[in-house]
């Protein structure tokens, strides 16, 4: 062998045994990907001449409604759900009604807003005095919001949130995140799986030894599209399968998902803020 | 007339050079944030002592994020090609560097519905409209007062473009806009001289309202009720209101630079009051300025639009 093509098959040899290092992806590009896939970054010169601005995540609020099972004081029930969510400020609202054992129509609506978390009578309920019930559910904060920051759009932004803390691993065409969340749910690990067109298809997450199981999930996305009746070219998930352990909590096909950054609020009741200060 | 070859080269020539130098002038003109632009120049005072905010200000032209007379839509504010934040909030928005992909008028008008909406100041109706708000920006085309060219009424006009300060009243003009967001010419006549409002019972409902003028300090505060409900009360987002609105508008001049703000009052829809992002016009610095003439406002696209697509 001549000496240039021993160097070049040393170095081939010696640079084999580093392949996961070298190859792994650009943490960057493959968040821009994942973004780009879903949607969210967006730019417009509409109406302008000499600016260009930069693409930003367009992304805050959502409305999506779905029919499916879903696990109702521990047992599967068929539903109808509908979800109101924002990340500016972080909140979400699910809209539960499903038929109880005697036949009559049952409804429940689980509210969770920054470090907030309350049951509400109907929506909007206590507001204003004498409207509705807001009942303080502070035991399921994390639960709720693992549920926001566990959708797509949600992976992505946290992914880009945590910064270096944030890893890229691709193996057969598979590219996972890995990385952890903060705030409220800090201590919990989340994975992402993206598919061969970055979208996130799997989402799992691991919390820390003083966390409760109930926050280990494992949810999977598919059936992407833009299924909104304002069209805006965000692609969004036809069928949400949640898990929990072996149990599935969530198994919902989306009809309508609304993405145009719908008029969606999500005050928190005088009564809940005041519940949370004496905790 | 015959043209020689040589004369066609030669203007060819000194066409591809004038080209050539004008993207170069462009490309370094290009803003790539829309923050607001600092005041330069000093404040002029009207013989009372008070700013004077007489001028054409229209200075800045671009819509940036689309929207006209409005550099910091819906409260995102650009600062840089890698810094974007909300202003209300204060939460890091993620910016992303643009490709080279060309966007046809489709994909640039989701777009901007989508930037346009992206901000966290939305004024908190009551729970009972929640549904009735979105329902109406779901449905904007055909709901929008403003798209059947009524004009668009007040805080949603924005900052005049034209300002005339005299010692007992000041005059807005606000010229109607054709194509992204059609609306009919408004002017409205403001009395400073003191004098009170007329009670609200009393008026009947109009497009500008009643707007009665004081100062406190530098700062032109323009108290305005008396309204009609037909207009919405932000550029976007099915802000409808009573006839109980009451809007309290800010006018604030440092030198080249008008800030305006308003806050609108509204209990019978409102859980509380809602002040808008802060915008900036610059004073056209060009002497002389006028205002052109509106195009006429004369709806002819309704009746083609099948999506529910809108600004």
């Amino acid at each position: 062998m001549k000496p240039l093509a021993l160097i070049i098959a040393l170095l081939a040899v010696a640079g084999h045994g580093r392949v996961d290092a070298q190859s792994a992806p650009d943490r960057a590009k493959v968040l821009r990907a994942a973004a780009d896939a879903l949607g969210m970054v967006r730019w417009s010169d509409i109406g302008t001449t000499t600016t260009r601005l930069p693409g930003i995540d367009v992304v805050n609020t959502m409305e999506f409604h779905g029919s499916g099972t879903v696990e109702i004081a521990g047992r599967p029930a068929k539903a109808d759900y509908r979800a109101a969510i924002g990340y500016n400020p972080p909140g979400m609202r699910v809209e539960l009604t499903w038929s109880g054992a005697d036949g009559r129509q049952q409804r429940a609506i689980q509210t969770v807003r920054d470090d907030y978390a309350w049951d509400d009578s109907e929506i909007g309920a206590g507001l204003i005095p004498g409207k509705g019930t807001a009942t303080p559910a502070t035991t399921v904060i994390r639960e709720r919001l693992l549920q926001l920051w566990t959708l797509p759009y949600g992976v992505v932004k946290a992914a880009i949130a945590a910064g270096d803390k944030t890893t890229v691993a691709s193996q057969g065409g598979v590219t996972t995140l890995t990385f952890p969340l903060s705030g409220m749910l800090s201590g919990i690990t989340v994975s992402a799986t993206l598919d061969s067109t970055n979208l996130v298809t799997k989402v799992e997450t691991r919390p820390g030894s003083a966390a409760p199981a109930s926050l280990a999930t494992q949810t999977d996305y598919s059936n992407y599209a833009d299924r909104a009746e304002v069209l805006t070219d965000i692609k969004t998930p036809g069928r949400i399968v949640r898990r929990q352990g072996t149990r599935t909590v969530l198994d919902v096909n989306v009809m309508v998902w609304e993405t145009n950054n719908p008029y969606l609020v999500f005050p928190v009741p005088a009564n809940v803020k005041g519940a949370a200060a004496n905790r | 007339m015959r043209v020689s070859g040589r004369v066609w080269l030669a203007t060819l020539m000194l066409a591809c050079v004038s080209t050539a130098a004008a993207a170069q002038d462009i490309q370094a003109s290009r803003r790539t944030n829309n923050a607001a632009p600092k005041p330069s120049g000093s404040t002029p005072r009207a013989p009372d002592g008070h700013p004077d905010l007489t001028g054409v200000w229209n200075g800045l032209g671009d819509n940036l994020n689309g929207v006209p007379n409005q550099i910091i839509n819906n409260g995102v504010v650009i600062e840089s090609e890698t810094s974007a934040r909300d202003l209300r909030s204060g939460l890091a928005i993620t910016t992303f560097p643009r490709t080279n992909a060309p966007q046809n008028n489709e994909v640039a008008e989701r777009a901007a519905a989508l930037l346009r909406r992206s901000g966290s100041n939305k004024p908190l109706y009551k729970p009972e409209y929640w549904e009735m708000v979105k329902s109406l920006d779901h449905n904007a085309n055909e709901e929008d007062p403003s798209n059947n060219c009524m004009p668009a009424g007040i805080p949603r006009a924005g900052i005049p473009s034209y300002i005339g300060q005299q010692a007992n009243h000041v005059i807005f003009i606000y010229p109607g806009q054709g194509g992204l967001i059609a609306t009919q010419t408004m002017y409205r006549m403001i009395p400073t001289d003191g004098r009170p409002h007329t009670p609200l019972q009393e008026l009947d409902g109009t497009y500008t309202g009643e707007g009665i003028g004081h100062w406190e300090g530098d700062t032109l505060v323009v108290d305005t009720w008396g309204f009609t409900a037909n207009t919405w009360f932000d550029q976007l987002g099915g802000y409808f209101h009573g006839e109980n609105m009451h809007v309290i508008e800010r006018f604030r001049r440092e030198g080249n630079t008008l800030t305006w703000t308003a806050t609108v009052e509204d209990p019978d829809v409102l859980l509380e009051p809602w002040t808008t992002t802060p915008r900036v016009a610059l004073l056209n610095p060009r002497p002389g300025a006028m205002l052109p003439e509106s195009n006429p406002c004369s709806e002819r696209d309704l009746s083609h639009i099948v999506t529910k697509e809108h600004h």
